[in-house]
């Protein structure tokens, strides 16, 4: 899809002002950071799913060449403060979350004995001399096994596994199904899947005794939030704790917790007075970085005979996984499933009720599309199953119930509330750009030779960029609805901008640098962003939930916006003339029609250095300095339809992706090639979902896809060519028009294939209702089809 | 996912080697590309005393032509028998099949003496040897003797190699004049150890099968030649049937394992649709078209 150049920064295909740093190897990961004298650390983790400790020999460990110390639970209260994550909503019950396990452990991975020695292997190497008594427990594996009364609990102050229940309703849903001439209805399971960011996490942390401060240079996506939990619990003054994220490799999500080894260095660096690095690797990745997807959904949804929705109604069961992660709670996906399913649909009466249920396995937490991905397959679902019980074509069915330009800002059955967005637009956009018409033409040529060829339409909105009158995750106590940016043009004329945001991956020091530079009037190149660093502004939350561009892009229009102010001010001055004439533009200020002119340097050294240039009252008012924070207030809208088109070979049940469309509304584009790749990403992952990750846990609790040879994450060689349309519907819901587009191709991708690999084999009469499909499960699926059918 | 503690010997001969194999008594592991033995190490499934590089010693890589077939040198590495020309005129099977070996990174160290020696079950080399009568040599303190390969692997990781002993190369016999092959391995993603793998020879005489030969892997402890299958076709007029029939003595002639990536029914029938795949492309080879 060509994207027409406009003029102006924003909007523009401007190239990653990153990538020369990252491409050419001189990006700094907390790995590259070397300080010396730092220890290192490994961890004695558990091996059982569910047990207790009985006790704990570290002193043969102790003993190693080159250790520095062995810590275990009781070896740390002194210094962190136990901390779990609240919340306002009702019916949930927060864990505490041990920095390393005291009594118990609750799942395989779990830290228990930390060894601080020289070097990463002689770590290890006394990391496996610690000898742990156990005594086991029964597991808990089987999300819907342990929800129920009598199963084993894993936190007995909590009395049962159910940590979590919340339901949402409108309507008679019960009247709305019982009268419905058409009523489909399924049980649909996504599976676990964990973010495999090609940089695993990693921890340094170094205290200063001289200034009793303490710098973490974490691989997180959120120092901020880092920073303000670690300076609670362990009780250091935020002026004296400082977190850097430096380049950071990807995230999506499973860098947003605060991570008990985080805590851990910091406490280990600041009792040693030496600095402490962790460093996963892959098995500690794969093993104990948040997961996420892990729910089961059961839905039924109801349609007049023409296709008209009538109701919805759904029970989920999200596997949480061992303790409620912090800040955002174990809520955060399971409740977001309810939140969205009724789609970008009319759907006039709704029940949605879900529980949270903790089991033996690595926590969950936030992974690009939270909860969407899962809402988004059960529902397109549902409607393509409605769809054929009607004999209606699916983009028909969709076209009927789709909220409708007119009827914005429509009332979700949740109390989201939609602001306008292209949602028809989307459906209508990604079906001409596929010739949707021609394709089906296609499929029926192919069904004629017996070929199992398939079409699959997915269609969602979700909400982006939230302002702080919705919690990114339910009842939070963290405000996730500001960002702050400051700019600055210091002496030597340069223009720095300063965020709390941390783009890892995104491109944010790109698309920053544009608002910016449009913004002020000067060139991108002349912008340098600063992100990453909890020192940058005040208060700041990160990057996550697709809110950077929105938030950091909206701080930063209004802070360019009043330094432009300043710079107008005192140019009119120097310049002498009225501040009307002022133009900046590409770096230069003129007086409009004449050729008295000054650049960015020559107008900062006559506010900061040249005595007597400006007037005092003028000095003071000008420093060219401003920060400015901003509160969108509610989120912006952002949907898309996905297409995507498959080809199963008949015998060996491999899925092909013959084509994949995308038709999304992003709001204003900032960089095109940087939506573009966000999209690529998004898809690459949901693809991911839908045909290959899976965390797989055996009834022991053991976690069976440890490496990168079990658990596959899709290479180059099995993402297609995406064919991706950028809608530009206006908005009003933030400042800069922005919609949020990180997460998208994730939320689509899971359920645009199965609806597409259930139209392939629609021959077959098979209903693809869990996610991955593998070959595997094809194979099944087939047989007892086959069977059936003999 | 450190190594444990280890010595370190970068042999300067296939003596030296030796010798050193055999004074660690069992606590010695010879590492050639290291491809699967680093990871192992990595973590710790394997504590040896002391590893023993092969990467050093001359004379043990390469591939000449020796009568009418090819001597391999044991530390070719996977990208050379993938690029060799000799190999392409002699042996097409195994250049095509090399691409489906991992990823080029690890092609360009992993060696043909490595990968046998490793013996996984689901990995092209072995089948690759069994379905081309190799030779597999080995020298020991005993001296040089030569395995068939069909003898060489007695199950998941297991070999007939004494513990002593050294792989230094593979004899492959010539082939039939105008004889057609065929390969398909079906695999989770692009560079993973297959599911299920099949690779077939076919000679004619006139239209009438001369020679038959059928491998299969990834669904059975060793890679596995198929006698039923291949007496179903030598002397035949290969049809539809006798590709059916022939994918059937397959399949059943295979004990596949459920595991992770696969059912044991699954491995099982992706055995008999390979297997009609690989003696469909053969036959059309041998028949001097391209399939």
């Amino acid at each position: 899809m060509e994207i027409e150049v406009r003029p102006g920064l924003i909007g523009a295909r401007v190239q990653r002002l990153e990538d020369p740093r990252l491409l050419t190897g001189h990006g700094t990961y907390v790995d590259d950071l070397q300080l010396p004298g730092t220890l290192h650390l490994a961890f004695r983790r558990s091996d059982h799913g569910h047990a207790r400790i009985i006790a704990i020999d570290t002193e043969e460990a102790a003993a190693m060449p080159g250790v520095a110390a062995v810590v275990t639970a009781a070896d740390i209260a002194d210094g962190v403060k136990p901390y779990r994550a609240t919340s306002r909503m009702p019916d949930y019950h927060p864990t505490t979350l041990p920095v390393l396990a005291a009594d118990k452990v609750r799942y395989v991975g779990e830290p228990v004995v930390a060894v601080l020695a020289e070097n990463r292997y002689l770590a290890e190497d006394a990391a496996e001399q610690v000898a742990i008594d156990y005594d086991p427990l029964p597991t808990v594996i089987d999300p819907e096994a342990a929800a129920q009364p009598g199963a084993p609990v894993l936190h007995e102050e909590i009395g049962s596994n159910v940590i979590l229940s919340r339901s949402f309703s409108r309507g008679d849903v019960e009247a709305a199904l019982a009268g419905a001439p058409v009523r489909v209805a399924g049980r649909f399971r996504m599976h676990r899947k964990t973010p495999a960011a090609m940089e695993n996490r990693a921890y340094l942390a170094d205290y200063d005794q001289g200034r009793r401060a303490l710098t973490l240079y974490s691989s997180t996506q959120v120092p901020g939030i880092v920073r303000d939990s670690l300076a609670e619990i362990l009780d250091i003054p935020g002026n004296r704790l400082r977190v850097i994220a430096p380049d950071v490799g990807g995230g999506f999500g499973g860098k947003t917790p605060l991570y008990g080894e985080e805590v851990l260095v910091c406490h280990l660096a600041r009792k040693l007075g030496r600095p402490v690095k962790w460093c996963a690797d892959r098995l500690e990745d794969l093993t104990t970085t948040s997961q996420a997807f892990d729910e089961i959904v059961e839905a039924e949804l109801a349609c007049d005979g023409d296709g008209t929705i009538l109701g919805l109604r759904a029970e989920v069961i999200g596997d949480i996984g061992a303790y409620s992660i912090y800040p955002y709670t174990a809520a955060l996906e399971p409740v977001q499933v309810i939140s969205f399913l009724p789609g970008p649909y009319r759907v006039p009466s709704y029940h949605g009720a879900v529980k949270g249920v903790a089991t033996s396995k690595a926590l969950t937490g936030a992974y690009r599309g939270v909860g969407r991905p899962i809402s988004t397959f059960a529902m397109e679902r549902l409607v393509d199953m409605a769809a054929r019980e009607l004999s209606l074509d699916p983009l028909e069915m969709r076209r009927r119930n789709m909220v409708r330009a007119e009827e914005f800002p429509y009332k979700t059955p949740v109390g989201l509330v939609w602001d306008r967005a292209g949602f028809m637009e989307c459906l209508d956009g990604a079906a001409a750009a596929a010739d949707y018409d021609g394709l089906r033409a296609e499929q029926a040529r192919a069904r004629a030779d017996g070929r199992w060829f398939g079409i699959g339409l997915a269609s969602y909105a979700e909400l982006t960029g939230l302002g702080s009158r919705i919690s990114a995750a339910p009842g939070m106590p963290v405000n996730t609805g500001t960002e702050t940016a400051s700019i600055r043009i210091d002496a030597t004329g340069a223009v720095t901008a300063a965020f709390g945001i941390a783009s890892h991956g995104q491109g944010l020091e790109t698309t920053l640098a544009q608002v910016v530079a449009e913004e002020l009037g000067v060139r991108v190149e002349d912008v340098e962003v600063v992100h990453g660093d909890s020192d940058a502004v005040a208060h700041s939350t990160g990057t996550y939930a697709s809110r950077s561009t929105i938030l950091a892009g909206g701080a930063a229009t209004l802070s360019a916006r009043a330094l432009r102010q300043q710079v107008v001010e005192a140019a009119a001055h120097l310049l002498e003339a009225a501040q009307a004439d002022i133009e900046v533009a590409d770096g230069a200020i003129r007086v409009a029609g004449t050729d008295r002119a000054m650049s960015f340097p020559e107008l900062a050294k006559a506010v900061f250095v040249e005595m007597g240039r400006l007037p005092r009252e003028l000095r003071e008012q000008v420093d060219l300095q401003v920060t400015k924070t901003y509160d969108p207030y509610f989120g912006t809208t952002a949907p898309a339809t996905h297409l995507a088109v498959v080809e199963i070979d008949p015998e060996t049940y491999r899925v092909a992706i013959r084509r994949y469309v995308v038709a999304e509304d992003c709001g204003r584009i900032i960089n095109p090639m940087i939506a573009d790749g966000q999209v690529h990403g998004g898809v690459a992952q949901g693809i991911g979902a839908a045909l290959y990750e899976e965390v797989v846990y055996d009834d022991e609790g053991q976690i069976l896809t440890a490496s990168l040879v079990d658990y596959l994450v899709p290479t180059a060689a099995e993402i297609p060519e995406m064919e991706v349309l950028h809608l530009e519907i206006e908005t009003e819901a933030n400042i800069g028009g922005f919609r949020g587009l990180g997460e998208g191709g994730t939320i689509g991708a899971p359920a645009a294939l199965a609806n597409a690999v259930t139209d392939a084999l629609a021959p077959l009469g098979i209903d693809i209702d869990e996610l991955p499909v593998t070959p595997d499960r094809l194979f099944r699926l087939i047989r007892e089809a086959n069977k059936d059918e003999n | 996912m450190k190594p444990p503690p280890f010595a370190y010997l970068a042999a300067g001969s296939l003596d030296e080697a030796i010798s050193a194999l055999a004074a660690g008594d069992g606590e010695a592991r010879l590492l050639a590309g290291g491809q699967s033995l680093m990871p192992m190490l990595n973590f710790r499934l394997l504590q040896p005393g002391l590893l023993i590089s092969l990467n050093r010693i001359p004379g043990l890589g390469g591939i000449t032509e020796n009568g009418g077939g090819l001597r391999i040198g044991a530390l070719t590495r996977h990208a050379e028998l993938e690029r060799s020309p000799l190999v392409a005129r002699h042996f097409p099977v195994l250049g095509a099949a090399m691409e489906h070996v991992a990823h080029l990174a690890i092609r360009n160290r992993g060696t043909i003496g490595g990968s046998l020696c490793h013996a996984d079950p689901a990995a092209e080399l072995p089948m690759l040897m069994c379905l081309l009568d190799a030779g597999i040599t080995a020298q020991g303190p005993a001296g040089e003797r030569t395995l068939a390969a069909a003898e060489f692997f007695l199950g998941a990781l297991t070999t007939a190699l004494a513990e002593d002993e050294i792989v230094t190369a593979i004899e492959l016999p010539a082939l039939a004049e105008g004889c057609g092959w065929g390969f398909e391995e079906m695999a989770r993603r692009s560079g993973d150890f297959a599911l299920a793998g099949a690779a077939a020879i076919i000679s004619l005489t006139g239209d009438r099968v001369s020679e038959a030969r059928l491998a299969v892997m990834g669904a059975h402890p060793t890679p596995l030649r198929v006698a039923a299958a291949e007496a179903l076709l030598r002397d035949q007029t290969i049809d539809e049937d006798t590709v059916r029939a022939a994918a059937e003595a397959a399949a059943a002639a295979v004990e596949p394992d459920n595991d992770l990536h696969a059912s044991a029914d699954y491995r099982r029938h992706l055995i008999g649709v390979l297997t009609a795949r690989v003696l469909r492309a053969a036959l059309r080879r041998a028949q001097g078209e391209t399939p």
